[in-house]
């Protein structure tokens, strides 16, 4: 470290956190550089070096004014010789330098003494416009602003008291899913190495305060700035636009911090693969998603609109259940590797589809495309006039929407289907008219937020596209009947001795009913607004068990509901008493003492011993 | 040669002759220490001390560390100065100039270890 005074600081304060981290993680965070001391301390000095010259002139002037003043003879009021002491002429110049004016001090000047003062003046002037000019070019500099912001960005990460998501790259998709964690309440850090984006989160007024950085993520440095090693780091999110910063972030985090999820985009395999190679990031690609969203949607509207309901931002309306997708044939138009799985998608379903793409009318080398062949290719060999439905799925809008327009011209009927690259051709989309259009940055938002709201709701999501129609139909029912019509809260219960300790003696027992279990403690008539969605014993889930469904002890379930509602089944939880009432419809007594007095055990007994 | 090297060695070891030349002579007779001798090494100390700025090595920062010793010294011996002419009724008085004096001989020994420092970095510099 450069400064000796910074090191002894953060050895003496530094020691105590890095001890408290070993208690609370048992995973060394050593790998990952220090972040105090990759920052230095450029500021302070850049500052002090800046300020060397402005200073030095002022001083000079000081010292020269001073001195002539010294120097120079004057008189008394008798009219006597006599001349300033060098303390006499310092006050004089500080007050006249600083523009205070006090006026001639200790005697009226002479003639002398003035043309010396008004040489002074005019050069203690100059001096002092110098140097509060040079710092206050310094505060407008951008390597000192940017060193100032860095600093601030480091203090705030350190201070963060509660787990936080790294995000890394701040985009389309990126800042959908900045909104909706800042909704659930979780906190993150932002890192980009755009301005305008950087610029931008403070516009976006987030409720809790992010700490965001103009800086590239590429360098470990700046990662373990923004909280890579930091021991309330909870996950890594790397959503930029560049496939390449997305591997090394992946990487990085997997090598320094191998106990942290990791979270990544990607647009190609092969990067998806380099990425699998260190750890077990979960890899996202929009582009292989649009293929699986147009099989569930195929094959279940409702499923669909579940996914996509439980998935969006809290507080967001159930979305509208789509038409059930055309069974027909189907055209594709979209070139490359895309296109092939797209097709082999569609037809896993049992969907024919005719394929325009290849060399000839779609260039794969270049991207490029001859409007003359894929017309006659669209209209001639695919028969787009007798086709249930078309996909332009290519990766640039421009062609998306020029293929849409053909389409339509060709065939009114068709269902359209398309690749909405970027979130701000929307409108474009809506005039020409698309059926069916998915934004990348949407998926991305939905498959993130899945991994992240619940960790039990990866487990039950993979399984909704395999249920029916019905089924799902019947949940959404039950949820927006239970819960309204908006993004029902997600919660995990494990029913454990430490998250249900009132229930363990009926656990044990096997008694305890869902249903039961889900009763309102302020009469156990009713039901608490509590959706039960699923329940995982022993890596088996069962989907929406019914009330007679038997519990045990460390199950894990997945429930939809209200706040209300899940405080209410946390009082049941750990309150003996309400838990008695609720599960068996018996009175036990709120005191230990009590309850051996009466003579009532605390477990279930049968069900006609009701006290009440 | 470096212009900046130059400049830098030349205020410290100014300060540092300065200083001595006010120091040397009897303690307390204050017609052997010249007060504009003495507004001269507070001058020159304080130019040295703000060369010494935004040094971002070990040795600087000790440099910087004898110098702004050296500038409150002398500073304080100012201090007793101004007071002892301006404030107090006998005008230079024996206790006085030798609390002036001695003041700065404080700052004389802060600026012969910033000397010693200047010998010690050159001298290494010319090893390496």
């Amino acid at each position: 470290m450069a400064n000796p005074l910074l090191d002894l600081v953060y050895r003496l304060f530094g020691d105590s956190e890095r001890g408290r981290n070993d208690t609370k993680k048992s995973v060394a965070t050593d790998a990952v550089p220090d972040a105090a001391g990759t920052l230095g301390s450029g500021g302070v000095f850049l500052v002090l070096r800046r300020m060397r010259i402005p200073l030095i002139v002022l001083i000079v002037i000081f010292a020269v004014s001073v001195l002539g003043l010294t120097l120079i003879p004057g008189e008394d009021a008798q009219g006597q010789p006599t001349r300033l002491s060098i303390f006499e002429a310092f006050y004089f110049m500080s007050y006249t330098a600083s523009t205070i004016g006090f006026g001639e001090l200790p005697y009226p000047f002479t003639p002398a003494q003035r043309m010396w003062v008004t040489f002074t003046i005019f050069l203690s002037v100059i001096g002092w416009a110098y140097a509060v000019g040079s710092v206050l070019a310094l505060m407008h500099d951008q390597a000192f602003r940017r060193e100032l912001a860095r600093r601030h960005f480091a203090r705030k990460v350190a201070k963060l008291a509660e787990p936080f998501l790294l995000l890394v790259g701040y985009g389309d998709a990126a800042k959908r899913l900045a909104r909706s964690l800042d909704e659930m309440g979780r906190r993150f850090v932002l890192l980009d190495r755009e301005e305008t984006r950087v610029v931008s989160i403070e516009l976006d007024s987030y409720r809790a305060d992010t700490p965001a950085l103009l800086a590239e993520a590429r360098d470990t440095a700046n990662l373990a700035l923004a909280g890579l090693g930091h021991p309330n780091c909870e996950g890594v999110v790397a959503l930029a636009g560049d496939d390449d910063v997305n591997l090394d972030v992946a990487m990085t985090s997997a090598l320094l911090r191998p106990d942290l999820r990791v979270i990544a985009r990607t647009h190609s395999q092969e990067i998806a693969k380099q990425m699998q190679a260190f750890g077990e990031p979960e890899i996202i690609n929009p582009l292989d998603r649009f293929g699986n969203h147009l099989r569930i949607l195929i094959r279940s509207p409702a499923a669909y609109q579940l996914m996509m309901w439980l998935t969006s931002t809290p507080g967001a309306s159930l979305p509208p259940r789509r038409d059930p997708l055309p069974r027909g044939r189907w055209v594709v138009c979209g070139y490359g590797r895309f296109g092939r799985e797209l097709t082999a998608d569609l037809r896993a379903e049992e969907i024919e589809v005719t394929v325009v793409e290849g060399s000839n009318p779609l260039d794969e080398s270049c991207g490029q495309i001859h409007p003359e062949a894929v017309t006659e290719a669209l209209l001639g060999a695919a028969d787009l006039e007798h086709a249930a439905a078309v996909v332009a799925a290519t990766e640039s809008d421009t062609t998306n929407l020029w293929l849409l327009q053909v389409a339509r011209c060709a065939n009114p009927d068709a269902y359209r289907v398309a690749l909405q690259n970027r979130a701000g051709n929307a409108s474009l989309f809506r005039e020409v008219g698309v059926d069916f259009g998915m934004v990348p940055a949407e998926v991305i938002e939905h498959e993130v937020l899945a991994r992240l709201a619940n960790p039990m709701l990866m487990r039950f999501l993979p399984l909704v596209p395999h249920q029916s129609d019905e089924w799902a139909a019947h949940v959404v029912e039950r949820l927006v009947r239970r819960c309204g019509a908006c993004t029902p809260t997600l919660g995990r219960l494990r029913l454990s001795d430490d998250e249900a300790p009132a229930l363990t003696d009926w656990l044990a027992e096997g008694e305890v009913r869902l249903g039961d279990l889900l009763r309102n403690p302020k009469g156990r008539e009713r039901s608490l607004d509590l959706v039960t969605l699923a329940v995982l014993r022993d890596d088996d889930v069962v989907l929406t068990p019914d009330d007679d469904y038997l519990l045990h002890a460390d199950d894990d379930l997945l429930l939809a509901g209200g706040y209300e509602a899940r405080q209410a089944l946390d009082s049941t939880l750990v309150d003996l008493p309400t838990a008695a009432y609720v599960i068996g419809d018996r009175f036990v007594a709120s005191s230990a003492v009590w309850r051996r007095l009466a003579g009532h055990s605390t477990g279930p007994s049968p069900r006609g011993d009701t006290v009440r | 040669m470096n212009l900046e090297k130059v400049i830098f060695g030349f205020f410290v070891l100014l300060a540092a002759t300065l200083n001595f030349g006010f120091f040397y002579g009897d303690l307390g007779d204050p017609e052997l220490h010249n007060v504009y001798e003495l507004f001269a090494a507070v001058v020159v100390n304080l130019i040295a001390t703000v060369l010494k700025f935004g040094d971002r090595t070990q040795l600087g920062a000790v440099h910087l560390a004898t110098s702004l010793v050296a500038s409150l010294q002398l500073m304080a011996a100012a201090g007793v100065w101004a007071y002892a002419t301006s404030v107090a009724t006998d005008d230079l008085s024996r206790e006085m100039t030798a609390s002036v004096v001695s003041l700065s001989g404080g700052a004389l020994f802060a600026n012969i270890v910033s000397v010693v420092l200047l010998v010690v970095e050159t001298v290494s510099f010319q090893r390496r």
